[in-house]
């Protein structure tokens, strides 16, 4: 396997003998990935993005860059440059000087600053920009500057801060592209940190979910919206309906006062768990040719779909995205295929969770 | 036109106010142009004065060295009060921070008097144990940095809080070492705060009078303890010829003030409508 470029050894992080905001978080980080660390506020995202950086200090364990430790080195002898929340431009100069500014600190020949710092406004879409103030950017060439002042130093890590947080929502959409096509083509390492989940499926390689201070599930988007580990993922990324159920043996679970064939295995028989469906994998269709019988409460037009709320017979809500309508107070049927029911343990470890994965899916 | 009627209170309170502080003034300024030597009568418009003042090169003396002592004691006390905000500002305790803020206000809000008083004391005291300070420009050049210091701190504490930490750190994430972040980013971005610290420790040595008629000695002398022992042997009116030149002084001082801050203004008022444009 190829040497990571960061890793972390059972960091635990605490602020003036407080509760710990890292709580021994391990990870491996390697070359050439996008990654994201996706959690609400206070899950410790920022506080692991800050070590990396070389602001703050690991409590306890060690942090490791290409092999090396790094625990105590500043952040000024790091090769890792970030892009933060308020970009953090230099106001005082002007577009220019701000990104030549860490290839002036490295004292460059002027020749080669101004090769470089053309070549970075141009990745950005910025040329021709130089010579504008800060003050007169607006929000989304303010952010373009903050990447180009970053990413014109070559760094091996690229540490972004929830750069897109502060700009409108189409803009946003349009970064997201762009960031991971710039990531594409500069080949560096990005560790994103945001608390948007749509965000973090629509860029990311891999994806590290953080909930008070440990990383509870880390993978691709598609792995950790199909199968999350736990109630907090499925909730916390993306819509989803989760009921409590039992599982009967492998391949059969029940919930909602019925039993469904599903694909999970390697279970306790009769085990109590979680089951998790996605409003978008319900089908609307009529009474008899639905697995489940429901109510229909409200409908929510969203634009792309509608949003159902719906009621069964024991009084479970189900969520339904669907492009078909349905009228509030009639009885309808949901459909759903066997793949479409996801079923998660109740305090299971990643590892094992991976394991009993691997176990049944090959 | 309705130019006759647009009498309202408001106007007049602020008309006598405005008479009330400028009519000494102008009276003294007046009677610098007088031809006459007292303030009973004007009898005839002169600039003999002026002239007077012009050939007595003791009070001229006086006025440059004034003016030295004002320019060096700020500068002193800007630089010292500059680097006395920055380690207030670092101070990671908040009491603590607190602590040595109210210390430096203490000393602003304290009587000249006492501080005088004190500074005497000091001196004469060290000059009786060590010896060989006698009380002079230096005694009062370093009381003038002492009381300055404390508001250049004033004026560049509010800069510095209004200062975005992260830019900070985006100046160490790019590699800069601690000087350089202090003398490309922090300072930079303090400058105005500075430049306003120096001109208030500025005016104020300038018109400083109870803490240098303490702890000066003879051989040296500042304008505004000159002016006082003159006037209490019977103000002659060079002094009003020379009230006359600082108060010109002064009036330049606040025009070119104005004018600065005006085309600061203009400056973001353009920058925020160029903003408004990028938005659009």
């Amino acid at each position: 396997m190829k040497q990571p470029i960061i890793s972390f050894k059972n960091v635990i992080k605490c602020y003036d003998d407080d509760v710990p905001v890292l709580k021994n978080v391990s990870f491996e980080i390697e070359e050439g990935k996008f990654y994201t660390l996706l959690g609400p506020s206070g899950c410790g995202k920022t506080t692991i993005l800050r070590m990396i950086a070389g602001f703050s200090e690991p409590t306890e364990g060690d942090i490791y860059f290409e092999g090396r430790r790094i625990n105590n080195v500043p952040a000024n002898k790091r090769q890792v440059n970030t892009v933060f929340q308020d970009y953090a431009l230099f106001p005082h100069m002007d577009v220019y000087d701000n990104i030549a500014f860490g290839l002036r600190v490295k004292k460059l020949p002027k020749n080669q600053i101004d090769q470089k710092v053309k070549e970075a406004l141009k990745m950005v879409q910025l040329a021709g920009y130089e010579k504008r103030g800060i003050n007169e950017m607006s929000g989304g060439q303010r952010q373009r500057v903050a990447i180009a002042r970053a990413i014109v130093n070559e760094p091996k890590v690229l540490l972004l801060d929830e750069p897109l947080s502060a700009l409108d929502h189409k803009l946003r959409l349009d970064m997201q592209y762009e960031l991971r096509e710039l990531q594409q083509r500069l080949g560096i390492t990005f560790v994103f940190v945001t608390h948007d989940q749509e965000e973090a499926l629509a860029m990311s390689d891999e994806i590290f979910v953080l909930n008070n201070g440990n990383i509870v599930q880390s993978g691709t988007p598609v792995d950790i919206y199909d199968e999350p580990i736990n109630h907090y993922v499925a909730d916390f990324i993306g819509e989803s309906n989760i009921l409590n159920g039992t599982m009967i043996k492998d391949c059969l679970v029940e919930f909602a006062g019925k039993r469904f064939e599903c694909v999970d295995e390697g279970m306790r028989e009769n085990e109590p768990v979680e089951v998790v469906l996605r409003p978008e994998d319900l089908d609307l269709t009529d009474e008899e040719h639905g697995k489940l019988k429901v109510k229909v409460d409200t409908i929510l037009f969203r634009g792309v779909h509608y949003e159902i709320i719906c009621y069964d017979d024991e009084g479970n809500e189900w969520m339904v995205h669907t492009t078909k309508k349905a009228v509030p107070g009639t009885t309808i049927g949901l459909y759903f295929d066997p793949e479409d029911i996801h079923v998660m343990r109740f305090n299971e470890s990643e590892e094992d969770f991976d394991a009993r994965l691997e176990s049944y899916e090959d | 036109m309705e130019k006759k009627h647009n009498f309202s209170w408001d106007k007049l309170y602020l008309a006598v106010v405005f008479v009330f502080l400028y009519v000494p003034i102008v009276y003294l300024l007046a009677y610098s142009f007088n031809k006459g030597d007292t303030m009973n009568s004007f009898t005839g418009f002169s600039m003999r004065h002026f002239a007077e003042l012009f050939s007595d090169t003791r009070l001229i003396v006086i006025l440059l060295e004034t003016f030295m002592l004002a320019f060096l004691s700020a500068l002193i006390a800007t630089a010292v009060g500059t680097f006395g905000a920055l380690s207030i500002y670092y101070v990671k305790k908040r009491q603590q921070r607190m602590a040595l803020l109210s210390l430096n206000n203490i000393l602003m809000v304290s009587p000249d008097v006492i501080i005088g008083a004190s500074f005497l004391i000091l001196f004469t005291t060290i000059g009786s144990l060590v010896g060989g300070i006698g009380l002079g420009f230096w005694t009062v050049l370093l009381s003038h940095v002492a009381f300055s210091i404390p508001i250049v701190v004033l004026m560049v504490l509010p800069k510095l809080q209004e200062m975005n930490e992260s830019m900070v750190s985006a100046a160490y994430d790019l590699g800069a070492n601690n000087f350089q972040v202090l003398k490309d980013i922090i300072l930079p971005f303090l400058t105005p705060g500075i430049i306003a610290g120096y001109f208030m420790a500025f005016t104020y040595s300038l018109d400083d009078f109870a803490v240098t008629f303490f702890v000066t000695g003879n051989g040296f002398t500042t304008l505004a303890v000159e002016i006082y022992s003159r006037a209490r042997r019977g103000v002659s009116l060079e002094i009003n010829a020379l009230s006359t030149l600082v108060f010109l002084f002064a009036l330049v001082l606040v025009v070119g003030y104005y004018y600065i801050s005006k085309d600061n203004k203009s400056k973001k008022k353009s920058e925020r409508r160029q903003k408004g444009g990028v938005m659009r």
